[in-house]
């Protein structure tokens, strides 16, 4: 009782309310983020679209929740916003199996942490990537650790923690293809994707 | 407490002798080949006669279940006789043969239409022989998943049947595919795509049927890995800040986090086969190495402290866990719950091999050596090449039945 009150509450909130984690339901029940690249991204509630993500495909369960009820949300950027495709930043490195930033490294994620604080409609998704070596599966990890090392020193540098999401190719999205240590070196990076909101 | 019942897996699984070998000897009447590797009995099946395509695709493909289970090898004599006939029919065939050893018989009458039926049919008379005549359970009616990359963000998930017949491509979606894994019940299969630009866990049927998204949340989501019992799911997310270990209810949609590494990286997750621990992978110590978490209590435990990386642990229903090591390179290793100070490595067909998974026998293993796919015998039958197709295989996971 006390939750689907909450529920109802936070739904109404967020109408007004851009990133946060539940959608806005419509006259004919189904749910419709204010954010939507197109009609299509909307869930009926009924089980078939997850009610608290702009995920836009059938999802297994109805909703997922942690151990206090509330529900996780997807929202993704990648979802429910158009990519920047004009500004491009440079990918910062890492050494092997590590995912701390070499201090040659900072000034890039600086001019990243620049654009970010000088316009308030982009928002952005740092990726994670590895050199071919070890683990597949590993590396996904990896990879993600990686995105959320970068992900914090923006943070430190004064960027919104919810203007920041993460993914990570792991090893399956390589920059150069093949094997060597030069080829290693230039797959293990972070990447910069804008979105605009 | 802990200790004990991750222990008494291992204890259990040899008082019930779910390890082949010793008690398998006793029980086969008929040893009458030595190979390097396992005792087996030979099988002739000179006397099944079999004239048309789908008759000589069952012979072929009974052929290869029968050396494949490692009880048997197929010769012009043998003390197992296989006799009768296997005439097309239809689409496919129409069986009617006696399998005789040691004074003992049984009868096998089988109408299939199909190719698939004909191989489906082998794999059941196979899996009968080796039930029968060896005691054992066989392999040859389980499946193997497994990935084919072809390039940057370019893959498909697969499936096979256990003797490498029957390649099938489920997805074809053409970008990255990460860990394929069997849900116990034999039919689901769940694994990480991104297919929408990020990476979440899917649900797909063993027919390419459907596909639903388990965990499409923010950050990393995949590794799902479901429980004995179906009714569970352990997955690697990292909606909270960086991936962690948690457990999904299938039932009630709540989720519960098992590790707290701030600066660590979990990955890897696998089920113990009485659904009371779960073996993952975490760099919490610096590199890639297994641990075990009680799922009750949340008390973790370090397995390994050999080589410098172990990763890909598939716990096996014999309690044993398979892993690969990293030594000079990588190697496939097997060791029981209580840690590595008692593994032992499966050798493969040369160069690094990883990615190991158990067969429901508990004495195969499918792993990805060198851009193929091995089966690797625990009793020291030499390597066999899952499939000659070209391409970039790997992450294989076999079922559980």
């Amino acid at each position: 009782m006390q939750i689907s009150k909450l529920m109802m509450v936070n739904a109404a909130l967020m109408c007004a309310l851009v990133f946060t984690d539940t959608g806005c339901k419509n006259a004919d029940g189904s749910w419709r983020w204010p954010w939507s690249k197109d009609r299509s991204v909307l869930g009926t509630g009924d089980g078939v679209n997850d009610v608290g993500s702009g995920f836009s495909g059938a999802t297994d369960l109805n909703r997922i929740t942690d151990e206090m009820g509330n529900v996780i949300s997807g929202a993704r950027f990648e979802d429910v916003l158009q990519p920047v495709t004009d500004i491009r930043f440079n990918p910062v490195y890492f050494g092997f199996d590590s995912y701390s930033i070499p201090p040659q490294e900072m000034p890039k994620i600086n001019a990243v942490a620049q654009d970010l604080l000088q316009n308030n409609n982009h928002v952005l998704v740092v990726e994670g990537h590895c050199d071919e070596r070890g683990s597949n599966e590993y590396n996904l990890s990896l990879g993600e650790n990686r995105a959320q090392t970068i992900r914090s020193i923006l943070v430190n540098l004064g960027v919104a923690a919810d203007r920041i999401q993460t993914r990570s190719y792991g090893e399956e999205k390589p920059a150069v293809i093949g094997s060597g240590e030069e080829t290693w070196r230039l797959n293990r990076r972070g990447e910069f994707a804008l979105y605009q909101r | 407490m802990f200790r004990n019942f991750c222990l008494s897996i291992a204890v259990l699984a040899l008082l019930s002798g779910a390890f082949p070998g010793e008690e398998a000897l006793a029980a086969s009447p008929l040893i009458t080949v030595v190979k390097p590797g396992a005792k087996k009995d030979a099988v002739s099946l000179a006397r099944l006669s079999a004239t048309g395509p789908n008759g000589r695709l069952f012979v072929q493909t009974l052929t290869r279940d029968l050396e494949l289970s490692g009880w048997f090898t197929v010769a012009q004599n043998g003390s197992v006789n296989v006799s009768g006939t296997v005439a097309d029919a239809g689409g496919g065939i129409q069986t009617r043969c006696d399998v005789a050893w040691g004074g003992k018989r049984f009868g096998w009458a089988r109408v299939s239409s199909g190719q698939t039926e004909v191989r489906r049919q082998a794999h059941q008379l196979a899996d009968e022989m080796v039930k029968q005549i060896a005691g054992k359970k066989g392999i040859a009616q389980s499946k193997i998943t497994f990935v084919n990359r072809r390039g940057a963000n370019r893959a498909d998930v697969y499936v096979c049947d256990a003797n490498g017949m029957g390649v099938l491509q489920l997805t074809r979606d053409n970008v990255a595919a990460v860990g394929p894994r069997w849900a116990p019940n034999g039919h689901d299969i769940y694994y990480t795509s991104f297919l929408h630009g990020y990476p979440a866990i899917y649900r797909i049927n063993q027919t390419g049927g459907y596909r639903k998204a388990l965990a499409p949340f923010r950050g990393l989501n995949t590794g799902a890995d479901i429980s004995p019992d179906g009714s569970r799911a352990a997955l690697i997310l990292s909606y909270q800040g960086n991936p962690e270990l948690y457990v999904l209810s299938l039932s009630s949609g709540r989720i519960r986090r098992l590790t707290n590494t701030p600066h660590g990286a979990e990955a890897s997750p696998c089920w113990s086969p009485d659904g009371r621990c779960i073996a993952y992978v975490s760099d919490a110590t610096g590199k890639p190495q297994i641990y075990v978490v009680d799922v009750a209590s949340g008390q973790s435990r370090r397995l390994t402290y050999k080589g410098t990386e172990n990763v890909n642990p598939d716990w096996g229903p014999n309690g044993q866990i398979a892993y690969a090591t990293k030594r000079s390179g990588y190697e496939v290793a097997i060791m029981s719950a209580s840690g590595d100070s008692s593994s032992r490595i499966i050798p493969g067909p040369g160069g690094e091999c990883e990615h190991p998974s158990w067969a429901p026998d508990g004495r195969h293993l499918v792993c990805s050596c060198r851009s193929a796919l091995y089966l690797l015998d625990v009793e020291g039958d030499p390597p066999v090449k899952l499939f000659n197709i070209p391409g970039n295989w790997l992450s294989p996971d076999w079922s559980d039945k």
